[in-house]
């Protein structure tokens, strides 16, 4: 093994290589910081660019991409509570009310430097104990992934803020809107009223443009006359004065890595469930939980160094099983097999150049988009200055060209100011909306597990109960349900 | 300051009417040596999936090769969406004036249109150039499964009958249609269940999860050459050329089941095109099909394809349409 990661530092280390690498983490910044451009999308266009490349350039290149436009989504979520990506929504509940108090540099530096090191550690199980984690993955059958959707909906009552009510309200809403489209076992259509745009469901990515650029565009228009601006950072603008509080938080780091690696391994779940489970986790082991949404650093490095631990996590059943995790490792998977290379123990012993050099990549990638990173928001911060009567119309058009662009779809611009005109009633009433995406994210996954269990057991509700305690992995999901009701109605409890 | 930014500005301007000018220039310039030659300008190509999919990825590397063969670019336009129909309504409405073609799958497109009410196209809406990929569904077990043989699998689905899991694409797939087309002429019974894809599918046979998939053979190649998986079958009349030694479906069961499930990729352009052009289109992907480049490529990725002309691709979707239309009932 050891003899294959000194052959890949030795690839690594040339022009193309380092190039290439460059490239990618450049261009997944700027598509992570634009809500509409997803990885995924990124990713698709550019592998018949790869091909004319080495295999091992090409993949770094796509590596790049794929590392720097999950950790980039943060920016956009921080300076102006839109989730560049959807793993940047855990993000924002902190990391937004920081810009507010005039602490933007140091929102954005704590997101850079935990997403660096989620990262880096994901990328280290990736290199050192991927085949084992590899195996345990598929021990996931559908009553544990079911199971793993109840149990990230208990999540809910920490992403609520202040009312556990008002959350699980928009938790609802989300569910319910999770149920539009076809029903994922019968293929029966719900609620879509002949609009083909709907029978796939309500595309995650275009409502979450409209749930939190509409609101934020409507406010702006109302206060534009009050004056008021952001203030600007108010502490030191070296980004570097803050590693040390981010290294000072080595539980939170180490904790919100596992979380993400986990989570990554899993097939189907996805960075955005990564982040959301490291803040919920977290809040829950702080001492001052009820500082959680009103800025607190906890949060936004709980959360971004989740979603980047995803990123290395997902990348283990891909490269040693050819089983992709989520749309951005099945992209990559068919830019792997776009050069003869097949995935599984054989792309670790005969293509061991590659691998081990494209993993190293992914070391390099997740160091350099820090800079880049910081280099970009530095110019970015200038946004929050710029006169709301000029910014709201300009994300209006943003949203508007991003929705479109996800699938080419007039419909999708609809569904967008559909979505964003329910989020603006949920901000006048004071109703949160991180739950709402947690329960349209988890309600498809939750409602497609549960009728395919169902299946599995011929429809038998015994037999199903049964194997939920009998299974051991679905057993000890089981339990982290119940301690996390448990403790989320206590502390409810207490604080009335 | 604000005069110099002023000067600057308007420096800006007259330069790009500048370029402008030279541009318009050398468009009419174009235009009019070239006025008879089509294509003139890139042609673009409708995906009815998202980047990225195995649809989406044959398409583009298809466009790439093809260029030098059409003598223009081929743009994809990505139009996913409610499996495959707002893909193909596209290209049914698109105007049929030759820059416009689009990437259909067989036999998707009959499926979307027999299973729901009120689809906007009709098959005459569209002229078929030619056919490129044909993937089958392939019939599989994990490794260490009791079921060495087909006949292993039917027999236990005998003795118990609705029992036996199968996992596949779905619903309403062209994977689930050929395992109830199989189940039909083999008169056996399984419990088929849906999967987002053949990719978590195939995940959950590796894990154990059901007895048995109908995954493509394109997306389980991988894993059968690994010894993960062992194929017991394929829905195809001809061996699959990336996976030698498995048997077809006919000499497996001894049974004629028509492969009406296989996914097959081709090029089609609205109804209206001039026959000129698709004579001038076929014969573009025809001499693709015959690039070493393009086929030592698709070779690497385990791309199966299969040509057809306009005339031979017309043929075979009359034919699978009465099929796939004498089977359908059986899926809804």
């Amino acid at each position: 093994m050891f003899e294959n990661i000194l052959l890949g530092i030795t690839l690594l280390f040339s022009l193309s290589m380092l190039t290439a690498i460059a490239g990618g983490v450049v261009g997944g910044v700027l598509i992570g910081v634009l809500p509409g451009l997803t990885s995924t999308m990124g990713i698709a266009l550019l592998i018949p660019i790869t091909f004319s490349m080495p295999p091992a350039v090409g993949l770094a290149m796509l590596g790049g991409i794929y590392l720097a436009s999950t950790y980039s989504g943060a920016i956009s979520a921080i300076l102006l509570n839109i989730p560049g990506t959807p793993a940047a929504v855990a993000t924002l509940l902190d990391g937004h009310p920081m810009t507010k108090k005039g602490q933007s540099t140091r929102a954005l530096a704590l997101a850079t430097f935990g997403s660096c090191v989620g990262g880096l550690i994901s990328v280290l199980a990736l290199l050192f104990i991927a085949p084992p984690l590899a195996e345990f993955s598929l021990r996931f059958g559908s009553p544990e992934y079911f199971l793993l959707a109840v149990f990230g909906i208990t999540v809910i009552s920490s992403l609520s803020g202040k009312d556990v009510e008002k959350g699980l309200i928009a938790g609802v809403i989300g569910l319910f809107l999770s149920t539009i489209g076809n029903h994922p076992l019968t293929g029966f259509m719900r609620f879509t009223y002949e609009i083909p745009a709907l029978y796939d469901g309500i595309p995650l990515v275009v409502s979450l443009i409209g749930l939190y650029s509409i609101p934020e565009v409507i406010d702006m228009l109302v206060t534009r006359a009050s004056g008021e601006k952001i203030k600007l950072d108010t502490d030191k603008s070296n980004p570097f004065a803050f590693l040390p509080e981010v290294i000072g938080q080595k539980l939170n780091l180490i904790r919100s890595s596992l979380i993400g690696i986990m989570i990554g391994i899993i097939p189907g779940v996805g960075c955005s469930i990564g982040g959301f489970m490291a803040y919920d986790g977290a809040k829950r082991s702080s001492k001052t939980p009820e500082k959680f949404g009103t800025g607190c650093s906890e949060g936004v490095v709980a959360s971004e160094t989740a979603n980047n631990a995803v990123t290395g996590g997902t990348l283990i059943p891909l490269l040693t099983l050819g089983v992709p995790g989520n749309p951005v490792t099945a992209v990559l998977l068919g830019g792997i097999m776009i050069h003869g290379l097949r995935p599984g123990a054989e792309l670790f012993t005969v293509n061991a150049d590659i691998v081990y050099s494209f993993i190293l990549s992914l070391f390099v990638s997740n160091i350099l988009f820090v800079p880049v990173g910081l280099f970009m928001a530095k110019y970015c911060v200038r946004l929050i200055q710029v006169p709301k009567s000029i910014l709201a119309p300009s994300i209006l058009a943003l949203a508007v060209v991003g929705s479109y662009a996800i699938r080419g779809s007039v419909d999708d611009i609809w569904i967008m100011l559909f979505v964003g005109f329910c989020g603006f009633v949920m901000q006048f009433f004071d109703i949160p909306r991180a739950p709402m995406v947690l329960g349209l994210v988890l309600g498809t996954m939750a409602e497609g597990e549960l009728s395919r269990s169902l299946a599995l057991v011929h429809g038998d509700v015994t037999a199903f109960l049964l194997q939920l305690v009998t299974r051991p992995i679905s057993a000890i999901i089981l339990i982290l349900c119940a301690i996390s009701l448990f403790q989320g109605i206590k502390q409810q409890l207490r604080r009335n | 300051m604000k005069r110099k930014s002023m000067k600057k500005a308007t420096g800006v301007f007259y330069g790009n009417i500048l370029i402008l000018l030279a541009l318009g220039l050398l468009v009419g310039l174009g235009t009019t040596s070239l006025q008879a030659a089509y294509p003139r300008k890139p042609i673009t190509m409708i995906v009815a999936y998202s980047p990225g999919g195995g649809t989406d990825t044959a398409a583009r590397i298809v466009a790439k090769f093809v260029q030098p063969h059409l003598g223009q670019r081929l743009v994809i336009q990505n139009k996913p969406g409610a499996g495959g129909q707002i893909g193909f309504t596209a290209l049914a409405n698109s105007k049929a004036d030759g820059y416009k073609i689009g990437f259909i799958n067989i036999p998707s497109i009959f499926m979307v249109k027999m299973l729901r009410q009120n689809v906007p196209y009709e098959m005459s809406d569209f002229v078929p150039i030619a056919n490129i990929q044909m993937d089958p569904v392939v019939l599989a077990v994990k490794a260490d499964s009791p079921y060495q043989s087909l006949d292993d699998l039917i027999r236990a689905s005998r003795e118990n009958p609705g029992k036996i899991n199968v996992g596949g694409d779905g619903p309403q797939s062209n994977n689930q249609l050929q395992l109830i087309v199989a189940e039909k002429k083999l008169d056996i019974d399984f419990n088929f269940v849906s999967y987002n894809g053949s990719g978590p599918a195939i995940t959950s046979l590796l894990g154990g999860q059901v007895d048995a998939a109908v995954p493509s053979a394109s997306s389980a190649t991988t894993h059968i050459k690994n010894g993960r998986l062992r194929a017991l079958a394929i829905f195809s009349d001809d061996p699959y050329p990336y996976l030698p030694g498995v048997p077809t479906i006919k000499t497996a069961s001894g049974i004629e089941i028509p492969c009406i499930g296989a996914s097959m990729r081709g090029i089609a352009a609205p109804k209206g095109v001039s026959a000129e052009q698709v004579e001038y289109l076929q014969q573009a992907f025809a001499k693709v099909m015959k690039d070493p480049g393009f086929l030592d490529r698709a070779n690497k990725m385990g791309l199966p394809l299969k040509f057809m002309d306009a005339d031979q691709f017309n043929q075979f979707l009359e034919q699978a349409e009465k099929d796939t239309r004498e089977y359908i009932d059986l899926l809804k």
